[in-house]
Parts: structure tokens; sequence; C-alpha cells
């Protein structure tokens, strides 16, 4: 249970290859941050110098108050959760998750039981007698009194104890004497959790420990880590690439790219209010669509110029851009496909296009939509509130009208990308 | 030369691109040695930097450096103590007391005579008749090398007692605090455990190889022979002499060393070839047997083979050795008197096709499991496009295999360019000749022949020079093939 | 109709393969056995002790083995010296081995790349170019002629580490975030060596004990150079071939082939159990050399 602060943090690899730069977070107690990007971007390697496997190049991890950078990974009180599960095949399960505790030779106190107490300060008695003779010795038992019995290490017992209680957590209990050869993935990470949650530990890292597993398992284990965050209770960092998992699982996500930040903050915050087009695109599926575009204001209202509509910007966004003063300007316009609807009758604010290619997902339509003036847009359209010829006119080369509301817009500055509702005076160059 | 871009050069045919590859190899030939330059430059570059700044380091840390430091330039680990680093500073000081004590008892007479290699000779005492030894001229260069590494190894630890004392202060100045002996002896089993698990081995490559071979190069440059033999008799340096025989083509008495040298290298590249390359083929042809979809009892064809691995060689080849002789069994079951040792094309044949004997099981052995790993899908696929056994052989199977194996071929035909057993378990290096030097046979190997040189005929300066020809032939091939096979792929791609 | 022919004549097609495989594979089989054949054939041969033509003696019987037993010859002290030899080297140069290998897979420090390098020009050398001095220098220590054995194991094992490509290779497969996993439990390098690593090495550390401890039974030439003159120092190699020089082979010939017997047989016994490790050390270390 502590807190995480990462300063100025920096990887630099032999040949001046950067692969983090200037990384800052401060993560609280108890806090889920889930670090998310496309492969190469740094999230692994950030996360691998907390735990101590990589070396620190520039700036300070701390941990719990304590600068960490010189403690080797089994002194900054960590439990990882790696990929590919790292389970020793040469133990059983049981010795697997046993082999921390086995490893662990910190002196723990443990409270003295009534009798024990009393045989001590008899004890003491007895030595107080002479008490210059025995002064080491009267420290010693004093010192018992006070913190309680010093015990080296777990005793069989207590890791007994610990392993199963952890194992029925788990629902592991049945395996517990076999090899990690006879289980099958998902068993396996269970098994990899087990081991890191024995551990007293003060982060607990996971790095993609859900991604050798295969779609239907991982969202299985993706409510199971849910419940398993409540029950332990402690700071946890969490890297994937799967932006699902990040929006489901982090208190906070940290959205990264080629080593660098791109956006910090709640899931809601990253969907709603993305710091830039490569976020905004990373999360949310299918990818934000975006259309060049003019922004301008009229009358007190602004508007963007849609395939040959006006539309005006609603909203919470409107009032921004309205606070903001933001002059006329050209824009990169998000839309998210699901904020773009089917249109019944040809209305105003609706435009033509023509289906290039229909997902059918089931629930809903993902569709593939070509403009007048050739933009290439995705739609979602779900299936629920369709009649039926209107699920047959959803074919390839068909023409349907579609639209979408002012309060589900992005602006996006053409040259930087950055969002223009989004003061980032520091924010590193995106491209 | 026209260049083409990749793309273009998927139109022209086989021919065309086996030119084209031809002359781009011998154009890049100017660029390859270019930038080999640049790399023996920046080499030595990085040598010269690497010197400057070291002295540059040692320098500034003595002035920079407070007293204890100062002091620990001449008592070794007198910082160390000083700083309450007991454990660390005796062992600095002890190693220096050890090297003075070394220099000033042993090493210090015998690096004085390397130079000349003793003077005083051996003589006979006129009254006693008993021999006074003079100078060991061996003794004096391989104390005398020992000396030297025994010196490096010295100036290492001093400058890292230097070192030491150079973060040591820092680290005061950091106000941190400072390693404790039980800190150090943690560290030997956890952050400096390579260095405890290399210690032993390397000292042991150090004392019995490197420094004998660096003794036997030195060894090519005197008259260590037959002749000169301590402790009789004194040796001494003879600058490039030995080596010079080797390109003098006339002899006055008798067979030249350079002619023999040549032929004897001609033949060790030809049995190299045909040894790796008949075992190559063989083994594969006959894993492909036994891995053939429907035969059956895999696993005995498969431990026949193997038997003969299991079986020290010596004992196999010595008898094979005798089966082959005139009155041996193989002339007894044709009813024969071929002399298969005695003729020299006749001998080379045979020992070719004794090695088959030995070597295709173990070849059998590596072609199977890497037969195995070939994904079955590549045959499926070529069974469907209609490839008959032999255009899946030469397209699928061979490719596959000639890229994985390359390393591994490169290895065997060095292996087989030094393979002393079958050689001289097998022949000995006969049908000795008349036209060769030192006793040489038609089927020595250069290995053979140094062993023989050195063993029988005590000439070990020439041993030594066709030593170091051995490793420079060795050492070009592989380099040049190396270079060459697409295969040598990145260590760390498997992890 | 038309089909059925075709197949027939398909599967006939095959049969024939079949057979001319299996005769093939027979004769190959034969030619390798043959003379492990002739040679136990010759051990039993009382009649004529020297390099004969024939394939089965006249007279039988087991002089030759007895003979080998006898106070006549020193071959029981050249098997006893092997085999201590070889027991002494197999632990020794797989635990030379090991430390060398684990270092080169697992750790990256400054003098990797350059102590790998040297160790690989330093192969490219001929062995027997070092047999010259290390023979003086045991000589110096007194571990030649009648004390050749602790000098023999010195020889064979100081520069073992040397070798330490096929369990390097194996190393190397072995995934790095198992040595991770450990570090973050709290294990040391060394109990990651020993509890972790070690015990996943068992397939090539067989196959590292197996090979080191056939070599000492085949090496003639520095049990050779290092017993020199010496009955009571050789090892079976140098012993069994010194009944082999042109002077005693027309004595000896057939109790070499005896002898030969009798050191083959422990050795192919401990390689048979243990084949399947060999196969998979020569596999392994082949492909990733």
């Amino acid at each position: 249970m502590a807190r995480v602060k990462i300063t100025n943090v920096k990887k630099i690899y032999s040949g001046n290859v950067v692969a983090v730069h200037d990384f800052n977070l401060d993560i609280a107690d108890k806090e889920f941050i889930v670090f998310v990007g496309p492969s190469g971007c740094g999230k692994s390697t950030t996360l691998r110098m907390v735990a101590g496997l990589e070396d620190i190049s520039e700036g300070t991890v701390e941990i719990d108050g304590e600068v960490v950078n010189d403690l080797q990974p089994k002194d900054r009180h960590i439990s990882m959760v790696f990929q590919n599960y790292a389970l020793y095949p040469h133990l059983t399960v049981y010795e697997n998750m046993a082999f921390p505790l086995r490893l662990d030779k910190n002196i723990r106190h443990y409270e003295l039981s009534e009798e024990e107490r009393a045989a001590d300060e008899k004890k003491l008695a007895e030595l107080q007698k002479d008490p210059v003779k025995n002064a080491k010795k009267i420290a010693q038992v004093e010192e018992e009194l006070e913190k309680g019995k010093a015990v080296k290490g777990y005793t069989n017992d207590q890791i007994y104890e610990k392993v199963t209680s952890a194992a029925k957590v788990l629902g592991i209990t049945q395996y517990l004497t076999r090899k990690p050869k006879a289980l099958s993935g998902g068993q396996r990470q269970r098994v990899a959790i087990g081991r890191a949650m024995v551990k007293d530990c003060k982060v607990f890292l996971m790095d993609e420990p859900l991604s050798n597993l295969d779609a239907k398992l991982r969202n299985q284990m993706r409510a199971e880590i849910i419940l398993l965050r409540k029950r332990i209770n402690t700071t946890f960092i969490y890297v994937t690439h799967d932006q699902t998992e990040a929006m489901t699982l982090g208190d906070r996500i940290v959205c990264m790219k080629d080593g660098y930040i791109m956006q910090v903050g709640t899931p809601t915050e990253l969907f709603d209010m993305p710091a830039n087009l490569f976020v905004a695109q990373f999360i949310g599926a299918p990818m934000m669509n975006t259309i060049k575009t003019n922004l301008y204001s009229k009358g007190g209202k602004y508007f963007v110029k849609v395939f040959g509509h006006e539309l005006e910007v609603t909203g919470e966004k409107g009032e921004m851009l309205k606070k903001r003063n933001t002059p006329d300007r050209e824009i990169n316009l998000g839309v998210r496909p699901e904020h773009i609807t089917f249109a019944r009758d040809k209305g105003s604010n609706s435009f033509p296009v023509t289906i290039e290619v229909n997902e059918m997902m089931g629930s809903e339509y993902h569709l593939h939509v070509v403009t007048e003036d050739g933009t290439k847009l995705v739609v979602r359209i779900p299936t629920i509130n369709l009649s039926e010829s209107e699920r047959e006119g959803m074919v390839m080369g068909n023409k349907i009208n579609v639209t979408f509301e002012g309060k589900a817009m992005h602006f996006f500055d053409l040259e930087t990308e950055r969002n223009i509702l989004v003061d980032q005076e520091n924010a590193p160059e995106i491209k | 030369m026209k260049q083409y871009s990749d793309l273009e050069l998927l139109r022209l045919s086989r021919s065309q691109k086996f030119g084209y590859k031809v002359g781009l190899f011998f154009k890049r030939i100017p660029l390859w040695f270019k930038n080999l330059g640049i790399k023996i430059w920046g080499f030595i570059k990085g040598i010269g930097l690497g010197i400057f700044n070291w002295f540059k380091t040692i320098i500034m840390t003595f002035i920079q450096g407070d007293w204890k430091t100062k002091v620990s330039y001449f008592v070794m680990g007198f910082g160390s103590i000083a700083r309450g680093q007991i454990l660390r500073g005796i062992i600095f000081a002890l190693f220096e007391v050890v090297f003075i004590l070394y220099m000033v008892f042993f090493g210090g007479h015998y690096l004085s005579r390397l130079y000349i290699l003793g003077e005083v000779e051996s003589a006979v005492d006129a009254e006693s008749g008993t021999i006074v030894y003079g100078e060991n001229s061996f003794n004096i260069l391989l104390y005398g090398v020992l000396t030297l590494f025994f010196i490096v190894a010295f100036i290492y630890t001093w400058n890292l007692n230097i070192k030491q004392n150079r973060i040591s202060e820092q680290i005061i100045k950091d106000n941190k605090k400072l390693e404790t002996a039980q800190d150090d002896l943690r560290a030997m089993v956890d952050k400096e455990f390579h260095k405890t698990l290399l210690a032993i081995p390397t000292i042991g490559i150090l004392i019995f190889t490197v420094l004998p071979i660096f003794f036997m190069i030195l060894v090519a440059f005197t008259n260590y022979d037959a002749n000169h033999t301590p402790p009789l008799n004194l040796f001494g340096w003879v600058g490039w002499d030995n080596w010079a025989q080797l390109f003098t083509w006339t002899n006055s008495d008798g067979a030249s060393f350079s002619m023999t040298f040549g032929q004897i290298l001609l033949w060790t590249l030809i049995w190299a070839f045909f040894a790796t390359f008949s075992n190559y083929f063989i083994g594969m042809l006959i894993a492909m047997l036994i891995n053939k979809k429907g035969i059956k009892l895999k696993k005995l064809w498969r431990t026949v083979l193997v038997f003969s691995i299991a079986i020290p060689q010596f004992i196999s080849l010595l008898f094979v050795s005798n089966m082959f002789k005139t009155d041996g069994i193989i002339n007894g079951i044709l009813g024969t008197h071929i002399d298969f040792w005695g003729n020299a094309i006749l001998a080379r044949i045979t020992v070719i096709v004794i090695n088959l004997w030995i070597g295709v099981p173990y070849l059998m052995l590596v072609v199977t499991g890497i037969l195995m790993n070939i994904p079955a899908d590549l045959y499926e696929s070529a069974n469907i496009d209609g490839a008959n056994p032999w255009q899946q052989y030469s397209k699928i199977t061979l490719p596959y295999m000639l890229f994985i194996t390359g390393p591994y071929l490169l290895t065997s035909f060095t292996g087989n360019m030094n393979n002393f057993n079958v050689i001289y378990l097998l022949t000995g290096g006969g049908p000795n000749v008349q036209e060769y030097y030192g006793n040489a046979g038609k089927t020595d190997l250069l290995i053979t022949w140094l062993f023989s040189l050195a063993v029988n005929d005590s000439n070990y300066k020439l041993a030594a020079v066709i030593g170091i020809m051995v490793f420079i032939v060795v050492a070009v091939l592989s380099l040049v093939v190396y270079n060459i096979i697409p295969s040598t792929r990145n260590e760390e791609e498997f992890q | 109709m038309e089909k059925k022919p075709k197949m027939v004549s398909m599967s006939k097609r095959r049969r024939t393969v079949n057979i001319i495989s299996y005769i093939t594979l027979a004769l190959i089989s034969i030619v390798w056995i043959l003379p492990f054949i002739f040679l136990l054939l010759k051990s039993f041969d009382v009649g004529n002790p020297g390099v004969t033509g024939y394939v089965f003696p006249e007279q039988w019987g087991f002089d030759n083995y007895i003979y080998l037993f006898s106070a006549e010859t020193n071959f029981l002290q050249w098997y006893f010296n092997t085999f201590i030899i070889a027991l002494f080297v197999c632990v020794i140069q797989t635990a030379m081995q090991f430390m060398m290998s684990y270092v080169l897979s697992r750790f990256r420090f400054k003098l990797r790349k350059p102590l790998m390098n040297i160790m690989l020009v330093l192969g490219m050398f001929p062995g027997f170019l070092t047999m010259i001095v290390l023979y003086q220098i045991l000589k110096t220590f007194g571990l030649t002629g009648d004390n050749a054995v602790p000098g023999l194991i010195l020889v064979y094992c100081a520069s073992s580490g040397m070798g330490y490509y096929v369990s390097k290779g194996f190393l190397d497969t072995l995934p790095k975030s198992l040595d991770e996993a450990a570090l973050v439990d709290g294990a040391t390098r060394a109990q990651i060596f020993i509890k972790v690593i070690l015990p996943l090495c068992k397939p090539i550390l067989i196959y590292t004990v197996l090979t080191s401890f056939m070599g000492p039974w085949g090496d003639f030439v520095f049990a050779y150079t290092v017993s020199l003159g010496s009955q009571a120092g050789m090892n079976v190699a140098a012993g069994l071939n010194s009944w082999l020089s042109a002077a005693n082979i027309g004595a000896h010939f057939a109790h070499f082939c005896a002898g030969g017997v009798i050191v083959a047989i422990p050795v192919m016994v401990l390689f048979l159990f243990l084949q399947k490790y060999y196969v998979e050390g020569v596999t392994g270390g082949a492909v990733k050399g």
C-alpha cells in the first residue's frame, strides 16, 4: 500500500535509442493505474523500471517515499505478474506460489500469547537481578515484550495457510499438486496471479497479463481482476495494449506513444476529452473518424461545415469554444462511429453516403461508407431500431443518409493534432 | 554495371541473377576492405583513446583525491582500510605483497633474461664428470611470459584499487553509506554473481590455454628443436627465420619444408571438404530414409547407428585400421592382398570412406532434429502444387537445411581440418614418402604433422609455425564464410 | 472404375519403395554393426593373437580376457585410472561449462562480448599446440608419468569453460522472465541459478555429463604425452595403443580386442540408457551452435 512517484524518468539504451522520454507520474495509494499504448511505446519498459528489472537511465522512482533506483527488485516490495506467466516449470503449483515466501527472510513480529508474555516477564525479573551483566539479554526480552515475537521468514504452516487461502480465492485449489505443464492457459494465469498475491507487497505490477489468453477467457479474467483488486486493495500498475482492458480496469489511464505520455486521465476523460488525435483514435473501437473542415463562429454560436451542411456545435463543447473565444480556423473534426446515426428521412443535417462494406456484428452494423466528396467514414448503427426493409437496405453499393449531433464533436489542430479545447503547454511533439 | 532494384531483380532469369550477384559481390570487395580498414582504424583509435583517458583519470584522481587516495597509489588498499572497508583493503594489500615478493624472488629474474633466453650453457664438470646445468631457456621463456601476465594482472588490480578510492570518495561526498564487507560478500552471490562464477573457468583458461598459446607463438620465433633442447642446450631468438622456411622452395638436405607444407595444406583442405560434405549428404539421406512415412522400427535403425558413437573412437578406429591391412579381415573376405594403407590415393580414399562410418551417425542425429522442425504444411502445400519428391527435396528440404546448418557446416569443416583422431589412428599419417619433409606422410593433416614433428622429432619451432598457420587458415575461412552465409542470427532472438 | 487401378498401382509403388528402403536400411545397419561383430569374434580367438584375415576364429576361448585380468598386464590399472579420470572430469567439466554458459546467457556486462570473442579465437588454435607447455607445467608440479591421473584431470578440466556453446544454446531458450520472476520473488542470482535454472537444465546437464564422461575413455594424445613412459599412469587408450606398436601387435592384437570390448561395454550401456538426452543435446547444439 503505497504511493508511487515517478519523476523525470528516462530510459536510454546503448546507441542512444530513447525508449522512454521524461516520464512523470504520481500514483496515489491504492490507485489502479493502467499504462496503455501500441507495442514499442515504452509502457512495459516503464513498468520494468519500476520493478527494477531495467536500469533507470535518468530520473527517480519512489515507492512509499523511498527512492528505489538503486534497490534490487526484491527489496522494492513489489509483486509482478508476467505476460507469459513465468511459472517455474519444475515446481508444482503449490511450490510455485510458496517460492517467494520461502525466500523471504525478513524478520516479522507476532503478538505474544498470554503464557509467552508471562514467561518473558518472569525471565525479565530474573535477569534484572544483575542488570549490568545481563544488559544485552534484558534488551532482547524487552524488545520482544514491546514489539512481539520476532520470527525470521515464514514457517511451513504459515506458508500453507497463505498459499491455500490464495488458491481458494482463485479457484485453483484442486491443481495445487500439479505442475504448470498440466494446466490450461487460464489456470496458469491464475497461478501466476496467486504467486504475486501471497507476497506482502506495496505495489502490484502486471505486464500484459491477459494477452496470452483467448478472447473469451480474457473477458472472464478481466472481471476477476476487478474482483481481485477489491480484495487485495493495494496500488496496481497494469500494462496492456488493449484499450478495452484499460477502460474497464483503470482508475486512471496513462496513454503512451513512442516513449512519450500522450495523456493521463480517467477513462471518461480520455474518451470524452482526448488530448490529441492519437488518444482519440486509440481509445474506442472502431477508430474515431476525422474530417478536415472549417470551424467558425456566427452570432455567438460555433459551426462546422460538413459535406455541404452547417452543423452547430452544441453541448459542453460549444460552451467551451464560446468561453475560449476560439477564432475561426481549419481543424480536423473527430466524430466517433457510434455517434454517427442513421437518418431515416433526408433531414436538413443529414448527408448521403454510399456503403462500401457492411460488417454485421449482431447487435450492430459497422458500415464503412464513402461520402459524396470521397471521405471515408465508419459508422456504427445498432440493429435493434431498424426495420426489416431498412436492414435489407444496408448492402454494398446502396446509399443511405446519416447524421451526427453537435455535442459529439472533437476538434484537433491540423498541425499538432492536439485537441484545441485542452490546454497542453508542455505536451510533447506527437509526430 | 547496371544497378537493379529488388523488384527489377525478380524479372531476371536464374543465370542472369547469378551473374548479377557475382558481379555485385566483386564490386563490393573494395567497399568491404574500406569498411574493414575503418573498423581496424576505429579499433586502434579506440584503444589509443582508452589509454589516454585512462591516464587522464588516473592523474586527475591523484590530483583531486584526498590523502588516503594518494597513499593508495603506493600502498594498495590503504584508502579502503582507512575508510573502514577492511576486507577489500586487506585483499588489495595482500595482492601487492604477493606481487612484490613474486617479482623480487622469482619473476624479476626471468623477465630480465627474457630478451636473450639465457647465455650460460650447460657444461661437463672436468673434475667430477657430472653435468653442471646452465640456464634453462624453456623456463626463462615460460616464466617470463607468466611474469608478463602477472604484471598485467597487477596493473589491472592497481587500477581497480584507484577506482575504488574514487568511488568511495564520491559516496562519502554524497553522504551515502559505503559498502561493508557483508555487502561485498552478499554481492558476490547476487549482483556480482557472474564474477564469482567466471573466476575459476577464466583462470583455468588463462593458465592452461592462453599462456601456452602465447608461449608457442613465441617459440615460432626461436630455434627450439632437437638440437636446442633444455636443460642441456640453450635456445634463442631467431626472428623470422622459421617463417622464411615457409617460403624457401629449395632445401639442401632433400625435401623442403615449404613444399611439404603446401602439399599437406592442400590435402587438409581436400580432406575437410570431402569429410564434411560426404558426411552431410549421406547423413541427410539416411536420416530422411529413417524418417520416411511408413518406415517402421525407426528407433531401432537409429539406435544401431548411434551404437558406433558410443564406442570410444580409439578402439573402433584402431580395429578398423587393422581390418584394412594387407593381412586383415577385408582382404581375407575378398581373398585379395590390396595394400590399402600403402598406396597414397587408395589410402586417402579409404580414410574418407571410413570417416563416413564415424561421422554419419552423428550427422544423422543432427539432421533428424532439424527435419522434424520443418513445418509439415510446407510439404503438403508443395504436394498440392505438384512438386515431385526430388523437387520437394531440392526446393524445400535442402535450402532449409543449409540455412539452419550453415554455421554448423563451417564448424564441422574446421573441425575436420583438425580431425586428429581419424587420421592418426587409421594411418598414422602414412604412407610416408621421401619427398616430404620431416617424415610426413600422404594422409597427414597439418595437425597430425604438427604432432609428429613435436613428439617424434622434437622440432618444436616448426610445430609452432604450423600451429599458427592452422589458426590463420581457420580464422580467415571462418571470417569469410561467416560474412557470406545468411544464417548468422542474432543470439538475443531466442530470448 | 477408372480410379481403382491407379490406386492399386500407387500402393504397389509405395510398397516397392518401402521394400527398397528396408533393404537399404538393413544393409546400412549391417555395415555399421559388422566391425563390432568382428571385434567381438576376434576377442575370443585364442589360436592366433595377431592380425588375421578370417572372420570366425578356429579356436575359441576366454584366454584373452583372462590375460587382461592377470598380473602380466597393467590393464586393470589403466581401467581404474580412466574411470577415476572420467569420474572427476564429468563433474568438474560440467560445473565449469555451466558456470560459463549461465553467465554468458544471463548476464550482460561490459566484458561479455570480448570474452566470447577471445574464446572463439582461442578455439581456432589447434589444441595440441598447448601440449608441450602443459607437459612442462605438469612436470614442474610432479604430475606426469606415474602421477599422470591428477595431471590429466587438470588438463581436461582447466580450459573446459571454453566448451560452453551447447549448454548456452540451451540456456538461451529458457525464457528470461523466469529469472525476472525469481528476482521479483526475492531470490539472489545464486539462488536463481541453483533453484530455478539448474533444475530446468536436466536434459542438457545429462548430455554434458555423458559427453565429458566419455571423453577421457577415448583420449589418446594427452594421455599418451602426460603419462609418457609410465605404465602406471596410462589410461586405457594409451595403454591399449601400446599393444598395437609394430613390435607388440603380433602377440597382442587379440588382447587389444578383448580390452576394447571391456572398455566399450560400460560406456555403451550408459549411452544406451541416456541416448534420449544425447540426441537432444546433439540436435539442439547443432541448430543453436
